[in-house]
């Protein structure tokens, strides 16, 4: 039997991914001691109700655990493990499970976190297998510019650390073209089209900034509560002004090239159009794709507070003090993306203006 | 006025100038969507059955992404179907990551927030976990199944008489084109969504055995994959659902007019109806 290319490397993706997930489940990735669950009693188990009338369960499981690696490695231990029914902040463990542990001084276990790494490789490999079979040949361009942009992620968080906060307008405005420039290059050369796109994405994004800055400034922040950013190691404020740059600038550059790329087909096909048509074609194919773009980063910031704004309502906490708490700044930040979605359609409409002299060059 | 207030109406004002009535569906739709998510986290705080507000709200926020998203009821109806399905795939897919990756609840780096709240409240967290990562898949595939169907019955309609060969290459290409950059939206909302998490990570100095095992790093980095993975179904799916019912509405008209009766095609006819009329050309200013 003779096997595709596309065959060959969807065989080879799923064989080393089985192959990787199975070796991370087993062995440690990195430094630590690992250990297998080869035991698990259930000790005791009582309601309990706290002073919001929350009712649940506590239970207690003895877990034997076996040491895999290390200077332990072999030896067997016995641990206590306390959660609730919940397991809102600890959790069960399962037969079989593999955790790490670390030892005290008088040489008690305890269980430092579940082992969770063969899951990602497994989510991974099929994330690769279906990339690859859906897109065959194209599959290493996105593979190319996610692998370029976490690493340009990398090094502006590095960066922000080194200015521990400051200047932060300036360091993620200018990582937001490096990003667009880089991304840009990588899906369609160096091309006109491309500049194009690029000045589109850079100009949205700066305006739409610039306008929701002006705004910020003129109502002098009212009612944002810098207090509520999670996990602030630095300026909350720096955070969150960060964070709504990087956000939105896939949306605009997804929106740029969609209107770029649609607008110079047309006038390929068309070359009489007049720049009142193109002017209005380009607005009657934003007004279609800036709906559901809007939502798409609305649901992925508002999704990420729901555990919290449940617990808050959960402990009766009025509304309006869980709002401000827990989603307000996701939908700040969703409100501001979205001025730089609908931003977007005007000004990558007028850069295609630009077009014109290459399609006329190409049309003679 | 408070910045807020202040930046809805500067949304409002510049939505409605840029998409005229599209535009203010579009406002409508996020005001509407906001109203659900906040709904469902109030009714699971009351207590209710976390799989009976999924099987409500994730029909309810596709549907509403879909329908005041796009402006043609063919377009919304194929793509609200191939969402649909799509997301039933991927919640199964996610059912089973979360419950493989065992990252459930909040990690010790809410702890500082979680001082004065319950921490057995009663609620499973497993699932609302896998709910959270339902919710956040959600506006990807919803937006990249418009977009697919939208190229795709566009192709249908400049040439109705394709061939079959040259529908795949064209669906093929027209999901490349979307892929590439439906992929980007969703990995700089990932960016934007977990900043300050990351600083954390790294001014901590996490090892890497910590980071991959650690349970936020863990669930953000699953819900990244499940919603690209949502997003590649898209096209093979959108692809085949609109070839099929193509090929079904050309047998309609074939069996029509030869007035063949067979019997063959009828007891096959599937659920989907297709009664509406021939559609209009598409509008251009």
């Amino acid at each position: 039997m003779k096997l595709t290319k596309k065959q060959t490397m969807l065989l080879l993706i799923a064989i080393l991914g089985i192959i990787a997930t199975f070796w991370a489940y087993q062995h440690p990735l990195g430094q630590g001691t690992l250990a297998q669950v080869k035991r698990v009693q259930s000790v005791s188990h009582q309601a309990e109700t706290d002073q919001y009338q929350n009712k649940d369960t506590q239970f207690e499981q003895r877990l034997t655990l076996r040491i895999l690696n290390g200077s332990h490695q072999g030896r067997t231990y016995q641990v206590l493990n306390d959660y609730d029914a919940s397991q809102l902040v600890n959790q069960r463990y399962y037969h079989n499970q593999r955790v790490y542990v670390q030892f005290s001084h008088q040489g008690k276990a305890t269980i430092l976190t579940a082992k969770r790494d063969w899951v990602l490789i497994l989510a991974l490999t099929l994330t690769a297998l279906i990339l690859v079979a859906i897109l065959a040949q194209k599959s290493w361009l996105i593979l190319l510019s996610v692998l370029a942009n976490c690493l340009l992620f990398f090094v502006t968080l590095r960066l922000d650390i080194w200015r521990n906060g400051t200047a932060t307008i300036l360091l993620y405005s200018g990582a937001a073209i490096v990003f667009a420039t880089v991304t840009f290059i990588i899906y369609q050369g160096w091309r006109r089209k491309m500049a194009i796109m690029l000045l589109s994405t850079i100009s949205a994004l700066l305006l739409a900034f610039g306008l929701s800055y002006g705004i910020m400034q003129a109502t002098k922040e009212r009612g944002i509560t810098y207090m509520a950013v999670a996990y602030a190691t630095q300026s909350p404020r720096s955070l969150f002004l960060g964070q709504t740059l990087l956000g939105v600038l896939g949306a605009v550059m997804d929106e740029s090239t969609d209107i770029v790329t649609s607008l110079s087909e047309l006038w390929q096909h068309n070359p009489q159009l007049t720049r009142r048509q193109l002017w209005h074609s380009g607005l009657t194919i934003g007004r279609e794709i800036m709906g559901p773009l809007i939502n798409v980063l609305f649901l992925i910031f508002m999704a990420a507070a729901l555990p919290m704004t449940i617990l808050f309502l959960r402990d009766n906490n009025s509304i309006s003090y869980t709002f401000e708490f827990t989603l307000s700044l996701g939908v700040l930040q969703s409100l501001i993306s979205a001025i730089g979605i609908v931003l977007t359609v005007p000004l990558a409409t007028l850069a295609s203006f630009l077009l014109r002299p290459m399609t006329k060059e190409v049309q003679v | 006025m408070s910045t807020m207030t202040a930046l809805l109406l500067v949304l409002l004002a510049l939505i409605v100038l840029v998409g005229g009535t599209a535009g203010l569906k579009s406002y409508l739709s996020i005001l509407i969507n906001f109203c659900l998510i906040f709904m469902a986290a109030w009714l699971i705080a009351g207590g209710a059955n976390i799989w009976l507000i999924a099987a409500i709200f994730v029909p309810l926020k596709l549907a509403t992404i879909v329908y005041l998203g796009t402006n043609e009821q063919k377009l919304a109806d194929q793509a609200f179907l191939s969402s649909l399905l799509v997301t039933v795939i991927i919640v199964l897919l996610i059912f089973a990551l979360t419950w493989l990756g065992q990252a459930v609840g909040l990690g010790n780096q809410d702890d500082e927030d979680l001082i004065g709240l319950a921490t057995a409240p009663g609620i499973d967290y497993l699932l609302i976990t896998a709910l959270v990562a339902i919710f956040s898949t959600l506006g990807a595939i919803s937006e990249a199944a418009v977009a697919m169907n939208a190229g795709l019955l566009e192709l249908l309609r400049q040439t109705p008489t394709i061939t079959p060969a040259a529908y795949q290459h064209s669906a093929q290409q027209m999901g490349q084109d979307i892929l590439g950059t439906a992929i980007n939206t969703i990995l700089f909302g990932f960016f934007g969504s977990n900043l300050a998490l990351f600083i954390w990570y790294l001014r901590l100095n996490y090892s890497l055995t910590q980071l991959l095992n650690d349970k936020l790093f863990v669930q953000e980095v699953l819900v990244l994959l499940e919603s690209i993975i949502g997003v590649l179904l898209i096209v093979p799916l959108t692809t085949w659902l609109i070839g099929w019912r193509k090929n079904y509405e050309a047998k309609r008209r074939n069996n029509k007019t030869t007035r063949q009766n067979n019997k063959a095609t009828r007891s096959q006819q599937p659920t989907v109806t297709s009664k509406q009329p021939p559609d209009t050309p598409h509008q251009e200013p």
